[in-house]
């Protein structure tokens, strides 16, 4: 199967000062590989790259070095760019054009046929939620309006590879709610999703794979599930009907003790301490349970640590 | 091809929606329309001040649309970033520059043309009112079709000019391109005075500098024949187009050159 | 073209220098071929001293100067005619500087046919204004002259601009020789109207004829190449009709003095003696005026004041 995106060794620099002496590298020797079908995630803080990554996949700026594959293709390569679909971050469009005029521009641009145009134009609109608006200028649109036609102009030729940056920016939950659908919808379509964030759960929602950038280096790459180390460190129990005394008598064997008022309480077990015996215990004694969790080990505290290391 | 199509039409709507530009051809209009009152104060010479003042106002608004769309083409939409969704489509970045030059030109066509009804109108009120007399005694016709040859020339004067401030904008802001712009066409109008430099200077390296300076500016005032019109005189047709020619070439030369460099920059 | 390929960086290089090698090609052709009236010499450099800062709209600019100067002749001339009729009451908005000055007059029409120097009109009319005596205008031939000489650098051909020259000798400077050269020159160039040929033989022949001014301003009213023109020469006209009048009435006038031994103060004797059946009119309509035994022409009538005749002393 070949790869849907691949960067070796990818870097750019950027000319800083008026005569040109300090280039700024942006990106430092990036390898990267995004295999078809799967939903990949992009993460890292603001600044550490990862919109120049984009951009040098889309052709948009040039590599100082290094080489880039987009569907086995250079970037820029017009085949490649007829099956992919692009969401630029804080997306901005013609304001003088309708929602529907400006998808329909576009997809005369892909060389969709006549027929086929008007139907796909209506049909993504009424998909991203914009069915009423379609006659709307576009300057009278909002942030997250205007996110929903970034999307919409990105799907118009069914794409097998969706590139997108910051997806998520501008929605309200709901609108968050309805692209976590619609990415796990592409991918069940069998197409490849590539998108950047620097908010960790939707990464955590929908990916399979993570790389993590930081100041233009990749810090950690690889299986979401292999990166947490599919770790529980430990057990979370939520109580009711406890009081201080009786909590104190278990404390000893507790990690973390914590009232929640009215009685209840969270109870952090260490691994060690398997929960069954100390929940038969808690019950004799009048508690009841509400809620066992295993803790495991989370993308943010993974974050934090990898990148907070970097000097 | 079809992509070329696409992006110049939609240059062309662009351009249409724009309140600015309806405001000129509106202005330019008015303008044309008051001369007929000017012309009651020139003892009889209405029908020449008309020419002139017609054929001015069409030359100067030419220039305003010429400059003012030129640099927004891809100025605009470069600060915008409009342009990242647009090169992410199957279309080449030459294509881009070149579709919409083409939209530009349709626009300046479409508003000369307007502006020149505007004129031949005026023109044709005026016939109603004037006496046999003074109808002897015209240098030219007064629905002078040579009229429409000095406008066509000026025509390709813009294009000129729009290809200049396109130049300028794939690879600078919106106000320097315009400023600059500016600069070439007041220099384009003086370039003629380059030539005459040997007559003027002895030094024999300033001179060459100035006729190299001569070649590369456009001749700007090539173009300009209202003067033969108005008064009557030919203007042959081997001129015309030996000067479209001209024009046509050095457009050439500026859509490579934009192109090239727009294929080849970053957009940050 | 997509991105950074050597390939096409080296086929655009390529396409510059062909394409400008071309361009320069053409514009040598293109100037080879000069248009019917720029790159005169003498334009160069009467436009630079014109100043050139309105490049192309210079036939607009041209236009502006010959509105200016129809003012500035017209409203100075006003001033003046109303100045000359009563001395005592100048226009509260002018100082008492006298005469009035037409200073800027050549001016304005020397930068107007430098802007455009095909502007025909800017020529013959303002050799007209520039030659009005004074108080119509500054009395100045010699400049109308001049500036028809000048039209007559950049349209040799023209026909018309000899015959004005013939016209400022005859009428304003009074000298028949040249006046006849000028309309002999005139008649010489193709295109030239049968009658300029005779005129160049009767102002030879007959300068300072009214008979031959007659001529003049009747040949002017028939070719005038506008309303204002013909409205002038048709004045000019009645002026000479009102002229003969004059002469006769004064004839009449003398007569009935010598008969009577008593000056003629009114109208009124010459009725009641019987010379005269009613107050004679001029060709508008308006009364003579008759005093001091003499008669002119009312200060009403748009004849005032009567033109001086080639030959003749200054009217009152």
């Amino acid at each position: 199967m070949p790869l849907a995106i691949e960067t070796i060794e990818l870097t750019k620099d950027y000319a800083v000062g008026f005569w040109r002496k300090r280039p700024r590298r942006a990106l430092d020797h990036l390898s990267l590989q995004v295999e078809t079908g799967e939903v990949f995630g992009f993460l890292g803080p603001n600044g550490a790259g990862k919109t120049t990554t984009l951009k040098l996949l889309m052709q948009l700026v040039f590599p100082t070095s290094g080489e880039a594959r987009i569907l086995g293709r250079p970037p820029g390569d017009l085949g490649a760019k007829r099956r992919l679909g692009y969401l630029p971050e804080n997306p901005y469009f013609y304001d003088y054009l309708t929602a529907e005029e400006l998808l329909a521009y576009f997809a005369g641009l892909l060389g969709l046929p006549p027929a086929d145009r008007r139907r796909r134009v209506s049909a993504l609109l009424d998909q991203v939620g914009l069915g009423n608006e379609r006659k709307l200028q576009l300057r009278k649109f909002s942030k997250g309006m205007l996110q929903r036609v970034g999307i919409a102009q990105a799907l118009l030729n069914e794409p097998d590879l969706v590139i997108l940056d910051e997806p998520m920016s501008g929605l309200d939950p709901l609108g968050r709610r309805d692209v976590r659908k619609l990415i796990l919808e592409l991918r069940d379509r069998g197409c490849t999703v590539f998108f950047s964030s620097h908010v960790l759960s939707d990464a955590e929602a929908l990916c399979s794979r993570v790389a993590i950038l930081a100041k233009g280096r990749l810090v950690a790459s690889g299986r979401l599930s292999d990166m947490l180390a599919f770790g529980v460190r430990g057990w979370e129990l939520v109580v009711a009907n406890m009081s201080d005394t009786l909590v104190a008598k278990y404390r000893p064997r507790l990690s973390r003790a914590e009232p929640l008022g009215g009685g209840r309480f969270s109870l952090e077990l260490p691994i060690e301490t398997p929960p069954e015996q100390l929940l038969t215990e808690l019950t004799a004694d009048g508690g009841q349970l509400v809620s066992l969790n295993p803790l495991r080990e989370t993308l943010e505290n993974f974050f934090v640590e990898h990148v907070g290391q970097r000097p | 091809m079809k992509t070329l199509g696409w992006i110049a039409i939609n240059g062309f709507r662009e351009a249409v929606r724009d309140k600015v530009m309806y405001s000129l051809v509106a202005f330019a209009v008015l303008l044309i329309v008051a001369s007929y009152i000017v012309g009651e104060l020139t003892a009889g010479q209405d029908v020449k001040i008309t020419k002139d003042l017609g054929l001015s106002a069409i030359g100067i608004f030419g220039l305003f649309m010429a400059i003012f769309i030129g640099i927004g083409l891809v100025s605009k939409e470069v600060e915008r970033r409009s342009i990242y969704s647009l090169l992410a489509k199957p279309i080449r970045r030459s294509d881009l520059v070149i579709g919409k030059y083409l939209g530009l030109v349709l626009t300046l066509v479409v508003n000369v043309a307007v502006m020149t009804a505007a004129l031949y109108l005026v023109l044709a009120y005026l016939g109603t009112e004037e006496s046999d007399l003074a109808r002897q005694a015209r240098e030219a016709p007064l629905l002078d079709p040579a009229l429409l040859k000095a406008v066509g020339l000026m025509l390709v004067q813009l294009m000129v000019v729009t290809a200049t401030a396109l130049f300028f904008s794939t690879f600078s802001t919106p106000i320097l391109s315009a400023v600059l712009t500016f600069l070439v066409y007041v220099a384009g109008f003086f370039s003629a005075d380059l030539r005459n430099f040997d007559q003027v200077v002895d030094s024999r390296v300033v001179q060459a500098l100035a006729r190299g300076l001569y070649y590369m500016l456009p001749n700007l005032a090539s173009f300009d024949v209202t003067a033969q019109v108005v008064h009557g005189l030919p203007i042959t047709w081997r001129y015309m187009a030996v000067t479209t020619a001209y024009g046509l070439t050095y457009i050439t030369i500026l859509l490579v050159m934009s192109a090239t460099i727009f294929s080849r920059r970053d957009f940050k | 073209m997509n991105g950074r390929s050597r390939g096409s960086l080296v086929l655009a290089v390529a396409a510059v220098i062909l394409f400008g090698g071309l361009s320069i090609w053409l514009q040598a052709a293109r100037d080879s071929m000069p248009l019917a009236t720029s790159d005169n010499e003498t334009l160069y450099v009467t436009e630079r001293a014109a100043g050139r800062g309105v490049f192309t709209h210079r036939l607009l600019a041209a236009d502006l100067y010959w509105i200016r100067a129809i003012q500035y002749f017209g409203s100075r001339s006003r001033v003046a005619r109303v100045r000359q009729t009563d001395p005592f009451e100048p226009p509260p908005s002018l100082s008492l500087e006298t005469p009035v000055s037409f200073d800027q007059l050549y001016s304005l029409l020397d930068i107007s046919t430098t802007l455009d120097p095909r502007f025909n009109i800017a020529y013959r009319f303002g050799a007209i204004f520039l030659a009005a005596q004074y108080p119509e205008g500054p009395g100045r031939p010699d400049l109308a002259v001049a500036l028809l000489k000048k039209a007559l650098i950049t349209s040799p051909e023209k026909w018309q601009y000899w015959h004005d020259i013939g016209f400022v000798y005859y009428w304003n400077r009074h000298e028949y020789r040249q006046a006849s050269e000028a309309f002999q020159r005139g008649a010489d160039l193709p295109g030239a109207p049968w009658w300029l040929r005779s005129l160049a033989a009767t102002t030879l022949v007959r300068g300072g004829d009214r008979e031959t001014s007659r001529l003049l301003w009747r040949q002017l009213a028939e070719t005038a190449e506008n309303e204002d023109a013909r409205h002038a020469a048709n004045i000019k006209l009645m002026q000479l009709d009102a002229i003969d009048q004059i002469e006769r009435l004064q004839t009449v006038i003398d007569a009935v003095a010598a008969r009577t031994k008593e000056p003629v103060t009114s109208w009124r004797v010459l009725l009641n003696a019987g010379a005269l059946r009613a107050v004679p009119r001029d060709p508008t309509g308006e009364e003579y005026r008759l005093s001091s035994g003499r008669v002119t022409v009312s200060s009403q009538s748009s004849l005032f004041p009567l033109p001086v005749e080639p030959g003749s002393s200054p009217r009152p």
